[in-house]
């Protein structure tokens, strides 16, 4: 009941004028980025935080703009999935399976109408979810000492290896680099420089939204330069939406299992929106057997998706906002954006400032609103979208990313430390070592060695500390427990792509 | 194209590579060794149980191992770019240097509109397209931030606009 009282409150916040316009212009953006090809809600996110900053708005402001955009791309991710064949980002692969033969059959509206009303069940049912839960978590964590905080961070490491690639080794190197260079610049506790060789621009450390902005948007354009041409673009005729708002309520199963199985998944630290629109998918097939005719334009299998992938996204603020830990690579950059605005999320957060972790809250079920409004009657306007030429969308983004940069600290610097992270990244991603524990790594780095020193000055430099609460052994065994269900879910995979080919 | 689903179509992009990610281990071997003799040069302060080498050191330690595992059973990578799109990636990135290094001195509008119209031949726009979208990209952006989003951009140095100064 206690939490009714502050959700009316949240609510209060995000009904002013300046929020709702600001979540209108979030959900829009957002849903145009998910929806161009190659651009999802990492890139979305990193390349709107430095508009963010310049634009000098107040943490509550920024936080729900972005959260607002991530929600919007995970919305219009499917779009390019069900017109195009492309999935708009990684979390939309599934959709194009059963989204692009419905499109084929010429029932394109319906499945984008369809899977707006999944979208929204999905994402409003995880936003209830965190409503719930994450006061619940909230009141665990704030018994947490540094040596949790160090085995939770330990945690976060340890399931996102072991789900965001195929390869362990290449996700704990990521991991290890990220920390590694989260640690250059001024050390906190000594004063002493750390790996700056003195170049007083890297006193500082490693701006983690330069680096953000370089490891994703900058190296997503270089892996567009690989091919000369657009790639054909189909014309295909959508229909209206609307349909497909009766045909969800014959899916209203689909859509109910989906959204709980991709929630669950978006909550595991690590694991993310695209292993809940796996899973939901998968499980799914699994359960409807030879009633369902997947693969082949049943309705179904874009409703189970796209309910897993909302579900999935909304799940992955939970772990943010209650412990400061973040679940997923978008979650990840909202983090960067609290700790560069001097909030660290967690327990105190709550306590400390509920008007912005329940305005925020409030507007995510208000931005779900909007965005089934923007989905269903105007989803053709979003399609046209896709017919921009892509000669012109990627040096539009090459250039917002360079003026947001340039704008954060006036400074040349930045711009080369940019695009440097942005050939780090092209690399990393064509030697298939994941981005996403790098960024995870620079930017947990700091509170995990501040956490690790301070446990180690209270106990005086006794490492055993570290496990000798309950608290942290058990979230020792569950980062176990994590790497195991990783090493087992990549098995099934690699027999399951084995099977196909 | 629409026969091949997206999974499968990864898998064909996807090589064995023992060159790539051998080369890779080896770079970061060299890293980690590197970061863990140079973490001996900090200067451990009074009082600290934990100094501010322990931790560098602590990292240093898996990534030298990964980075061998890696060298010792190297995985796969996705395919490497052939030679014309390295020599577009290659250009694009000196472009960008070049635009970075020239902003502050030439001001924002002259070099974004050369940079943008050249940056648009890149990304495959014919002469024509690029010259008209691109002058129009350069100058809707500086609309945008200077007066719709109020950061202010490098003014051109021997030009006093009567907005600028603020």
């Amino acid at each position: 009941m206690e939490t009714l009282a502050f959700l009316a409150h949240g609510f209060a916040v995000a009904t002013q004028p300046e929020f709702l316009l600001l979540a209108l212009i979030g959900c829009t953006v957002g849903t145009l980025i998910g929806a161009l090809p190659g651009l999802g809600p990492v890139n979305g996110v990193a390349l709107m935080i430095p508009l963010a900053f310049n634009f000098g708005l107040e943490p509550t402001a920024a936080l729900i703009l972005l959260v607002s955009v991530y929600y919007g791309c995970m919305y219009g991710g499917r779009i390019s999935s069900i017109v195009l064949n492309i999935p708009g980002d990684e979390p939309a692969m599934m959709t194009t399976l059963d989204g692009y033969p419905m499109a084929l059959k010429g029932r394109g509206g319906e499945a984008l109408g369809l899977s707006a009303v999944a979208s929204f069940v999905g994402a409003t049912f995880a936003t209830i979810g965190l409503t719930l839960f994450a006061p619940l978590l909230v009141q665990v964590a704030i018994k947490f000492g540094p040596a949790e905080y160090f085995a939770l961070f330990m945690l976060a490491f340890a399931t996102i290896g072991g789900v965001t690639s195929g390869s362990f080794a290449k996700s704990f190197i990521a991991a290890c680099l990220g920390l590694l260079l989260g640690t250059v610049g001024i050390d906190p506790v000594s004063s002493v420089a750390r790996y700056t060789f003195g170049a007083f621009e890297l006193y500082d450390g490693i701006d983690f939204i330069v680096a953000l902005v370089g490891l994703f948007a900058v190296s997503e354009c270089l892996v567009f330069l690989e091919r000369r041409h657009d790639a054909d673009k189909p014309h295909i005729q959508l229909g209206s939406a609307w349909p497909g708002m009766k045909a969800s309520l014959s899916c209203k199963g689909t859509i109910g299992r989906g959204s709980v199985i991709g929630f669950i998944a978006g909550v595991l630290p690590g694991a993310g929106a695209s292993l809940g629109s796996f899973l939901s998918y998968m499980l799914e097939k699994r359960w409807l057997g030879k009633k369902g005719d997947f693969g082949n334009g049943d309705p179904r299998g874009v409703a189970a998706p796209e309910a897993g992938n909302n579900a999935a996204a909304g799940g992955a603020l939970i772990p943010m906002l209650s412990l400061g830990i973040p679940g997923s690579g978008t979650t990840a950059i909202l983090l960067a954006l609290l700790l560069s605005m001097n909030i660290t999320p967690g327990p105190l957060l709550f306590e400390q400032q509920p008007d912005m972790v329940w305005g925020l809250v409030a507007a995510l079920f208000i931005g779900n609103i909007m965005l089934l409004v923007l989905n269903v009657p105007l989803v053709g306007l979003f399609a046209r979208v896709l017919q921009a030429p892509s000669w012109f969308l990627m040096p539009m983004v090459v250039l917002i990313a360079f003026v947001g940069v340039y704008s954060l600290n006036n400074s040349p610097f930045d711009l080369y430390m940019m695009l440097g992270f942005g050939v780090l990244g092209y690399v990393l991603r064509k030697l298939e070592i994941p981005t996403v524990p790098v960024v995870l790594g620079l930017l947990l780095g700091g509170q995990m060695e501040f956490n690790l020193r301070r446990a180690m000055s209270i106990s005086g430099g006794d490492w055993s500390l570290l496990w000798s609460s309950g608290i942290s052994v058990g979230i020792y065994a569950f980062a176990v427990s994590m790497i195991v269900a990783g090493a087992v879910y990549a098995m099934l995979l690699k027999r399951r792509l084995g099977l196909h080919s | 194209m629409s026969e091949v689903g997206p999974a499968q179509a990864q898998q064909e992009l996807r090589r064995p590579s023992p060159v790539g990610d051998r080369l890779a281990g080896a770079v970061l071997l060299i890293v980690a060794v590197g970061a863990w003799w140079h973490s001996h040069s900090f200067v451990t302060g009074f009082m600290q149980p934990v100094g501010p080498g322990a931790f560098p050191r602590l990292v240093a330690v898996p990534l030298a191992l990964l980075s061998a595992y890696l060298i010792l059973r190297p995985g796969f990578n996705e395919r490497w770019p052939d030679r014309a799109a390295l020599g577009r990636q290659l250009a694009v990135i000196v472009l960008l240097v070049i635009y970075a290094s020239l902003l502050e001195p030439l001001g924002f509008v002259p070099v974004t509109v050369v940079g943008s119209v050249l940056l648009l031949r890149l990304f495959g726009a014919a002469w024509r397209q690029g010259l008209i979208y691109g002058v129009a990209l350069a100058l809707g952006l500086y609309a945008l931030f200077e007066f719709g989003l109020g950061m202010p951009l490098p003014d051109v140095p021997w030009l006093t606009l009567p907005w600028a100064g603020e």
